[in-house]
């Protein structure tokens, strides 16, 4: 039995506890959190036995695993001390304020001898993984030539971005990515796992939206547009927008021969076939295929809804299973570091442009690759 | 209550409102000001819209109140808040929507800053904790009367609902601290606070969730209160002497029921269709929902479940005559008047959707 802890205890503790819950083999033996009121009642509605307000109190438990769940600023701290102790960690994304930070983790990880990952569980929903099948098995015609992700974020609803807005002292301000390094993580790490050189060249352009603009904010860039290549290798454009509706979640992969549209929201994938009828039979066996294709979707979603396996967080159980197997039985970690390492990269340099307005390249010095699963 | 009714605070004595910017938090610092009480520190998130705040000072020729700008999960903000204050209002919360750990730390973890702060500064002579009628598990034998001795919910992370589940812990804890330190508490549950600025309809009404409204409410009062009645409660409960302790039920006379109050809305809002659902049929999709949701480990949410069916669905009654016994409230907008303006300002919404 693999014993699980969790630090942090606000709203994304939850979806964990639920899909730690729902893995055979693991159980949670300790939560902690600052805030007594919120260890206790995570603790009472998932029974587990133990609470407390001191890390080093739940350290001491000796779990395999702790679940890093706080703010993003205080992952390195907390993690640090978790991998210190022996554990292996699990970090809600992103997984550090800053790719230093973020190579500094994995260095001690790598010589601690524990696992480290990040959650970037959109990566491992049902239809990323039939997605990433697809990819291996050649169906592109070989590498991504280019890729697109965008990662939208409404922030349409007014109680929320009130208070973002009205807050000058908000947490998420105080990122050195502002809005950005809480939520692009997601988007980005869909481009760094396809990309294969370690020193991509990153164009951002990032700016307030006009609606921001209007209630008065000069500060929260909530509008990102991306562009990243390499040679030899794809390029990549990515977008962030807050404004532009509908509100999309969307990888689009084309290769040599074939490409690929996944959309997250509505858990579909799209194969997008290169060739070409050369009559008019292009105008209508194409929309006909592409309705086949859809409603293939709705047949595969629908089993997978049959068999219970169709939960809002099932990349999250899916990644943490791949990560407990990881530990477990000494199998590849699901994330590869070059991949955490590459997609904080990729955001320091967007967030470094942004504040400075000028183009940068990434550069790697480290590598530990190893496989996907 | 007139100026010469006994009072546990003189009209110069510093009162604190929390949520002062909200729907009802509004309506107590008018009805103090309008009383004579103007030394009102309206405590508000630094998002609040003060509009309404800036009405009322007017009307009060710039009397009052003050305005804070903080927040409740700092104790520092709430220890300036509290310095000398004779009564607090308690009335911010969490709504969480669908997030348990949301609701709890805007309503139970504030709570606890502010009860803290409270019993730092040990002048206080009285809390009124607002909480919620949704804080009682409407089983047992009540025989379908719901009234301040009613059960209250034991096990609220079974109702899959962030707000019960917050007050119901909040509650507790209120409990908790009244007990140990001796705080003069009141705590006031008010039904479904409905007027003009809230223009959605009760759940306790029906479910617009699958396409088409379902209605499940049928022939049940509604426990309503309107806005005004509700702040009027509130604000007795801070200031009659003799009731430390008390727990009121707030909601108004002359309730409607739900069917009546869906067939008003249609024909004074908007028409739109609805399918009745009879109370059998609701209680078994209930019950048959919360055990998918357990079977399926939560593959959907437990949103309907019985526990959820016993506090809205049920058909229940309601009393106030505690309220009206203990302090003297009667309401003073009729619920006819108060659907009429609430009615109104539903129209006057839509037509600038």
């Amino acid at each position: 039995m693999l014993r699980v802890a969790i630090v942090g205890c606000g709203k994304i503790a939850d979806s964990h506890a639920a899909q730690i819950g729902r893995i055979t083999g693991s159980e949670i033996v300790g939560v902690c959190d600052r805030e007594p009121l919120m260890a206790r009642q995570l603790a009472e509605r998932f029974r587990i036995a133990r609470w407390t307000t001191d890390l080093g109190e739940l350290l001491a438990t000796r779990p395999d695993v702790v679940h890093v769940t706080t703010p993003p600023a205080s992952h390195f701290d907390i993690a640090r001390t978790c991998l210190g102790a022996g554990c292996h960690v699990y970090v809600e994304k992103p997984l550090a304020i800053d790719a230093n930070q973020t190579e500094a983790l994995v260095a001690l990880a790598m010589e601690n001898g524990r696992k480290l990952t990040v959650g970037h569980d959109d990566q491992f929903t049902h239809v990323a993984r039939r997605m990433r099948a697809l990819v291996q098995r050649g169906y592109l015609g070989g590498c991504p030539i280019h890729i697109e992700s965008i990662y939208s974020y409404d922030l349409s609803e007014p109680g929320y971005a009130r208070a973002l807005l009205a807050d000058k002292a908000h947490w998420v301000r105080r990122l050195p990515g502002g809005l950005l390094q809480n939520i692009i993580s997601h988007g980005i790490a869909r481009i760094a796992e396809h990309l294969t050189s370690d020193s991509p060249t990153v164009i951002a352009h990032g700016f307030v939206s006009a609606r921001l603009r209007g209630l008065g904010e000069t500060e929260l860039v909530d509008e990102v547009r991306v562009v990243i290549s390499e040679a030899p290798g794809p390029t990549a454009y990515f977008t962030f927008s807050s404004q532009m509706r509908p509100s999309l979640h969307e990888l689009r992969l084309f290769g040599p021969r074939n490409g690929l549209a996944l959309d997250q929201d509505r858990e579909t994938l799209i194969r997008l076939p290169g060739t070409r009828r050369k009559s008019y039979l292009e105008k209508f066996l194409p929309p006909l295929d592409l309705a086949w294709q859809e409603l293939g979707n709705v047949v595969t979603n629908a089993r997978t809804f049959l068999v219970r396996d169709f939960h809002m967080k099932s990349g999250m159980k899916y990644l943490m299973e791949a990560f407990y197997r990881s530990i477990t039985h000494d199998t590849p970690l699901p994330i590869p570091y070059r991949e955490i390492v590459l997609t904080a990269r990729i955001m320091d340099a967007i967030f470094d442009q942004i504040r400075m307005r000028q183009p940068s390249e990434v550069t790697m010095t480290m590598r530990a690759d190893t496989e996907r699963v | 209550m007139t100026p010469h009714d006994p009072s546990v605070i003189g009209f110069d004595d510093p009162i604190l409102v929390t949520g002062a910017a909200g729907f009802i938090g509004t309506r107590v610092v008018e009805q103090l000001l309008q009383r004579g009480f103007w030394n009102i520190r309206a405590f508000v998130r630094p998002s609040s819209d003060l509009t309404r705040l800036e009405s009322a000072r007017r009307a009060s020729d710039g009397a009052g109140p003050t305005v804070i700008r903080g927040n409740l999960l700092s104790r520092l903000d709430c220890a300036a808040a509290c310095k000398d204050v004779a009564v607090v209002f308690h009335l911010a919360a969490g709504r969480g929507e669908k997030s348990v750990p949301d609701a709890f730390v805007n309503s139970v973890v504030t709570t606890r800053n502010l009860l803290e702060a409270c019993v730092e500064h040990a002048r206080l002579r009285r809390f009124v904790n607002v909480s919620s009628l949704s804080v009682y598990s409407n089983r047992g034998p009540s025989r379908g009367l719901l009234d301040e001795g009613s059960a209250l919910e034991t096990r609220p992370q079974l109702r899959g609902d962030a707000y019960s589940f917050a007050k119901v812990k909040q509650d507790e804890l209120v409990a908790d601290y009244a007990a140990r330190f001796s705080l003069p508490v009141v705590t006031v549950r008010p039904g479904y606070v409905y007027g003009p600025g809230k223009e959605a309809i009760t759940g306790r009404v029906g479910v617009g969730s699958f396409g088409v409204f379902l209605h499940l409410g049928g022939g049940n009062p509604l426990p309503l209160t309107y806005v005004d009645n509700c702040a009027e409660a509130i604000m007795l409960a801070g200031l009659r002497t003799g009731i430390d302790g008390e727990v009121f039920n707030v909601v108004d006379d002359d309730l409607p029921s739900s069917r009546r109050f869906l067939r008003l809305y249609k024909a004074n809002v908007r028409r739109f269709s609805s399918i009745y659902v009879p109370h059998a049929a609701s209680y078994a999709l209930s019950w048959l929902w919360e055990a998918y949701a357990r079977w399926s480990q939560n593959q959907v949410p437990p949103v309907y479940n019985l526990s959820v069916w016993h506090t809205y669905w049920k058909r229940t009654r309601y009393s106030n005559a505690h309220l009206k016994e203990r302090l003297g409230w009667t309401p003073a907008v009729a619920t006819a008047e108060g659907l009429r303006r609430y009615f109104a300002a539903c129209r006057e919404r839509l037509q600038h959707a």
